[in-house]
């Protein structure tokens, strides 16, 4: 099923100006629930009500409300907020381009894939290919649904992928931390161990590899409530911690290397999810 | 400060070190409550069954799942029997190279504190955090947050562990189910129209400083609350948006070139 659009309009880059439209790139498949009432199943519905009379208050009556530092009220409309935010273009605006490997992918907060628009293609390849070889992406803004927003666009196979960005002061500061102090250098020796640790446990990164077990336990628990058997809650283990940390590095490092070096294979071995009756109703769960 | 919104181990081999997790970002967006315009009194949410129209509290909602018809109804005890008995452990399963990991599957970040003052734990921390510096290695394992559990990355950044939770591959669309995306010999671009985008964009290239940029519309938000001291509130003109042309440059080249003679001279 092809995929829809989620917004159309162009991309400008100086004089250059792309039609393209906008899809979303992620499609979360963990099974969604509806609220209902325990007792009975009934769905349950939400009403919202006026606080003081409890009547139910029609949507056309609703407005937003914010409590200001001196405690007063303000109710604003949704005229008022269009005005303050001004006119809204449909358009991706590049401000300027920059390295892709100077952000951090802690700014990048949602993707979406970029298309063409009919008579678009040309151009489009055109800017996918030189950012591609330039390693730059560019950083703009626009206006998605409601709201403006700072942007990164960027080659991606075939295609231009867009990212809306944290902004910095989003990010919390180191100074806004309460790290408890760390002075004492770990012994080289230790360093030299968790090292190695590391290097027995490096692999190729491969996404394929890690499936959604939870979704596929969620399901089995749905299963099996269905089939009126009664569901087994036990209780969290906890683990130990260690007094000696170099012992504790050299066994784990010991025991990697007894494992056949490499984790790979013994890795995906203990990963493979155990079979289960849920596999089969996958494609069931919802999607949102 | 922020919370602490998970508290447990990340543990590599057998050595477990105690830590605590806080939200990377801070929410800043502006929040309005629901206000019922004709008596400006507060609104509230209420959940009433659809079958009687009765008022359900909160402890009387069960999560429900349409199973081949069947109505199954689970409380959240029975739910979080579907996560690991280890909710409390991150266990890395193997160390790989960011730069593998395609950052759409990331999803939310967090920070790794060591989760006491004490020695042993600021200990392990350390020798943790040092490790993957040096390394420069992301570890990957799983964790359990709001009885979900998330496929996770940690890396060492700004002298703490930082923790993305992250979609899994399946979740993340294939460019190729979109048509749109132009691809193969049809579009192959012009190596001439290449070369003058290239130099457009190196003479619009900054060093990224993420500082640089503010968000306008919550500024915006905030002088619009400010102004309405004492008044009823500005008028409320809203201009239209300016038409854009979404034609397609009838002359690429010619565009490249006259932005980029813009790009130089500005």
């Amino acid at each position: 099923m092809a995929p829809r659009s989620i917004w159309n309009g162009t991309l400008a880059v100086g004089e250059v100006i792309v039609p393209v439209k906008l899809f979303s790139v992620v499609q979360q498949h963990r099974v969604q629930f509806r609220e209902v009432r325990l007792s009975d199943g009934a769905k349950i519905k939400h009403q919202r009500v006026n606080s003081e009379s409890g009547e139910e208050v029609p949507s056309a009556e609703i407005r937003k409300g914010y409590e200001r530092e001196d405690g007063r009220q303000i109710v604003l409309t949704d005229e008022e907020i269009a005005a303050a935010y001004g006119p809204r273009n449909k358009v991706i605006e590049i401000e300027h381009f920059t390295p892709a490997a100077q952000i951090d992918p802690i700014f990048y907060e949602k993707p979406y894939i970029l298309g063409a628009q009919a008579g678009g293609e040309r151009a489009y390849s055109v800017l996918r290919d030189a950012l591609e070889r330039s390693g730059k992406v560019g950083i703009g803004r626009f206006v998605l649904r409601t709201r403006e927003q700072l942007v990164a666009v960027g080659p991606h196979g075939d295609a231009l992928r867009v990212y809306t960005m944290r902004f910095a002061d989003e990010l919390v500061r180191s100074s806004d931390l309460d790290v408890p102090s760390m002075t004492r250098e770990p012994a080289a020796k230790e360093l030299e161990m968790a090292e190695r640790l590391i290097d027995t446990l490096a692999a190729e990164w491969d996404p394929q590899r890690y499936e959604d077990r939870h979704r596929d336990a969620v399901m089995a628990v749905i299963e099996s409530k269905a089939a009126g058997r009664k569901v087994e809650v036990a209780a969290p283990k906890e683990p130990e911690p260690v007094p000696d940390l170099l012992a504790a590095l050299t066994q784990s490092v010991d025991q990697r290397k007894a494992r056949g070096g490499k984790t790979t294979s013994a890795a995906k071995a203990r990963r493979k999810p155990a079979a289960k009756p849920a596999a089969a109703a996958k494609t069931k769960s919802k999607t949102s | 400060m922020p919370s602490t919104i998970w508290t447990g181990t990340i543990s590599f081999g057998l050595v477990a070190v105690p830590v605590r997790m806080v939200s990377a970002t801070r929410d800043l967006d502006i929040h309005f409550h629901q206000v019922d315009g004709r008596t400006g009194d507060r609104v509230s949410n209420r959940r009433i069954s659809e079958l009687d129209s009765k008022e359900v509290s909160w402890d009387e909602i069960g999560r429900g799942y349409e199973l081949d018809g069947q109505a199954v109804v689970l409380t959240d005890d029975e739910l979080s029997a579907a996560v690991p008995e280890r909710t409390h452990m991150i266990e890395i399963e193997e160390f790989v190279d960011s730069s593998e990991i395609d950052p759409a599957q990331f999803d939310h970040p967090y920070l790794l504190l060591p989760g006491s003052d004490t020695e042993g734990v600021t200990r392990a921390y350390r020798l943790l955090r040092d490790a993957m510096a040096k390394t420069g290695r992301t570890a990957i394992g799983r964790v359990v947050l709001r009885s979900n559990e998330y496929l996770a990355a940690v890396h060492e950044r700004d002298d703490v562990l930082a923790l993305s939770t992250m979609l899994y591959a399946d979740e993340i669309r294939d460019t190729a189910e979109i048509d749109a995306v132009p691809s193969g010999d049809a579009w192959a671009s012009k190596r001439g129209e290449v070369t003058a985008a290239i130099e457009l964009i190196e003479a619009m290239s900054v060093d990224f400083d993420p500082s640089g940029y503010e968000d306008r519309d919550r500024q915006r938000l905030l002088e619009l609350i400010q102004s309405k001291r004492g008044r009823k509130g500005k008028d409320a003109a809203v201009s239209e948006p300016e038409p854009q042309s979404s034609e397609p440059p009838p002359d690429l080249m010619a565009a490249l070139r006259e932005s980029l003679a813009r790009a130089r001279n500005g």
